[in-house]
């Protein structure tokens, strides 16, 4: 095992529903965990498919909370989006966006494959300082509440197998195609330098 | 009045640094340890360095720590030292070559992070000094074999090592070859040192031996990326190397096309599928932003059919061909 713990981001779009699942058990399993959208804002569902609530990352997810009780409190409790809102606030107060994060990660799982892209962009976007590597792993995740659980859960299977390595950059490759057989799953990777 | 005041200033952080050295000693984890470390490390080169000097031997003897976290720091403080005082480089390289031999992996990762660094470090540090010492001598003859070490450690058989090692080597290329008027610099590197800055008439570092090190550096990078059992993620680390020697130094824009061209027509056959699939994508990504370079002119027909054959839109082509105009200002 690596002496010290792993340095985690989850990103999502909008960091609500799948980051925010992933978020929540790995912390409580102990990782050293933080969570991201890379959208340029952050989408709720609205009435119709058409009609998002749109907020900037700025607002809290109490304010969303409140907002969205005022606007349909019976809609968006049946959908479930206040209880996923009240879920995000007990982790933290607002969405943070990856692209303005400046934190060191060991390895950043992102949800889908325009996540994994814009992560990717914007990693090699900056300018190189430390040279320390960063891996980046995407697993496709629905956006729904029922995937974004079993989504979580892989995600910190492959964490909790990534951690025991004692060596990660030598083993990462061989364990993803494990885990790729094992799920039935593919995932992109790749390797990015602070 | 002022002197007596800064004289008692300086007393207290050093009975501070050695108290701190105390604790440390006897710290009861890891964490603790490295955290007390920090803190004289904070002390010592950055708050007073005047007093580095004194507290180098207590520091570097954690170098031998059981926790490799704790030998982990240690580089870390090397690389502070000698960036604050390059002087030091003479009496710490020897330990640092030390510590790239360790029998950890991720310690050996670390001294070579650091070695990207310190190479530049040095080099500077021998091209501003011409009456050059015996032990400044020794110092740099040291530095550049541990240099050749690195770039041996493409062949390491531990994956992580060669990526790291890759990282180096493009550092090594683009320090050992010239700046032009058409180079991206990236804000971070302004001030660093390259072969231009390299005067041809130094009594000891000679130039064109610094050139054909990384011509010959650049060639072994090549060579290491058309190794047909080369792994997905050093090739990943590799395509993105290239792409910021293309864009940092132009002059080698063409074998960097030609050696996209040559894996775009042959992947590595032990890939697995979803990692041909990673590693197209980085391709294109970093095709996009040698694109942008304004020196991929020439290049353009090749660089927009490796593209298209990647998937890439002609939308999203055009969005990345270079801005000429501006160019052409920037070199006015």
């Amino acid at each position: 095992m690596p002496a010290s713990p792993l340095r985690v981001a989850v990103v999502c779009s909008s960091n609500q529903n799948r980051s925010m699942e992933a978020h929540n058990i790995l912390s409580k399993r102990g990782f050293h965990v933080r969570s991201f959208g890379t959208g340029t804002h952050v989408k709720l569902p609205g009435p119709a498919p058409d009609k998002p609530n749109v907020y900037d990352f700025k607002t809290t997810y109490d304010q969303m909370y409140t907002d969205l009780v005022k606007k349909d409190k019976e809609l968006y409790t049946q959908n479930g989006i206040l209880h996923m809102l009240d879920r995000n606030k007990r982790i933290k107060s607002r969405p943070e966006r990856f692209q303005n994060c400046k934190d060191v990660f060991d390895l950043v799982v992102t949800c889908e494959e325009r996540v994994y892209d814009q992560v990717v962009e914007d990693l090699n976007s900056r300018e190189q300082e430390t040279c320390q590597p960063v891996h980046v792993i995407n697993v496709d995740i629905q956006d729904n509440h029922e995937e974004a659980t079993l989504g979580a859960f892989l995600i910190c299977d492959l964490c909790q197998c990534i951690q025991h390595t004692d060596d990660m950059d030598n083993e990462i490759d061989e364990l993803l195609q494990e885990f790729e057989e094992k799920s039935g799953r593919t995932f992109l990777h790749t390797v990015s330098f602070y | 009045a002022q002197e007596e005041f800064d004289e008692n200033m300086t007393f207290t952080t050093s009975e501070r640094v050695v108290d701190l050295l105390n604790q440390a000693a006897l710290a009861n984890s890891n964490d603790s340890k490295i955290n007390i470390l920090k803190q004289v490390q904070e002390l010592i080169v950055n708050k007073d360095p005047n007093l580095l000097d004194n507290f180098l031997d207590e520091m570097i003897a954690f170098q031998t720590d059981k926790s490799i976290d704790v030998r982990k720091f240690v580089i870390g403080f090397i690389e502070e030292a000698c960036k604050r005082d390059n002087e030091l480089l003479m009496k710490l390289i020897a330990n640092l070559n030390m510590l790239l031999r360790d029998e950890n992996v991720n310690v050996v990762k670390k001294a070579i992070l650091t070695m990207t660094q310190l190479y530049k470090v040095a080099l500077q540090w021998m091209v501003r000094t011409r009456a050059i010492t015996d032990k400044q001598e020794s110092c740099w003859e040291m530095v550049s074999d541990m240099a050749g070490d690195i770039v041996q450690l493409l062949d390491s058989d531990n994956d992580g090592i060669r990526t790291h090692a890759i990282k180096f080597v493009e550092s090594l290329i683009i320090t050992l070859s010239p700046r032009m008027c058409d180079s991206d610099v990236p804000k971070r590197q302004e001030n660093d040192i390259s072969l231009d800055r390299v005067p041809k008439d130094h009594p000891f570092i000679k130039h064109d031996s610094l050139r054909d090190e990384g011509k010959s550096a650049l060639e072994k990078l090549l060579k290491f990326m058309v190794h047909p059992a080369i792994s997905s993620i050093n090739l990943t680390a590799a395509l993105g190397s290239l792409a910021s020697i293309a864009r940092q130094r132009p002059m080698f824009m063409s074998e960097v096309i030609q050696a996209y061209e040559a894996l775009h027509a042959n992947l590595p056959p032990t890939l697995a599928k979803s990692q041909v699939s990673s590693v197209r994508k980085n391709l294109k990504l970093h095709l996009l932003s040698v694109l942008k370079h304004p020196s991929s002119v020439e290049f353009q027909a090749q660089i927009t059919t490796l593209l298209l054959d990647l998937g890439t839109q002609q939308q999203e082509i055009a969005r990345n061909m270079p801005n000429l105009k501006e160019f052409r200002k920037r070199q006015r």
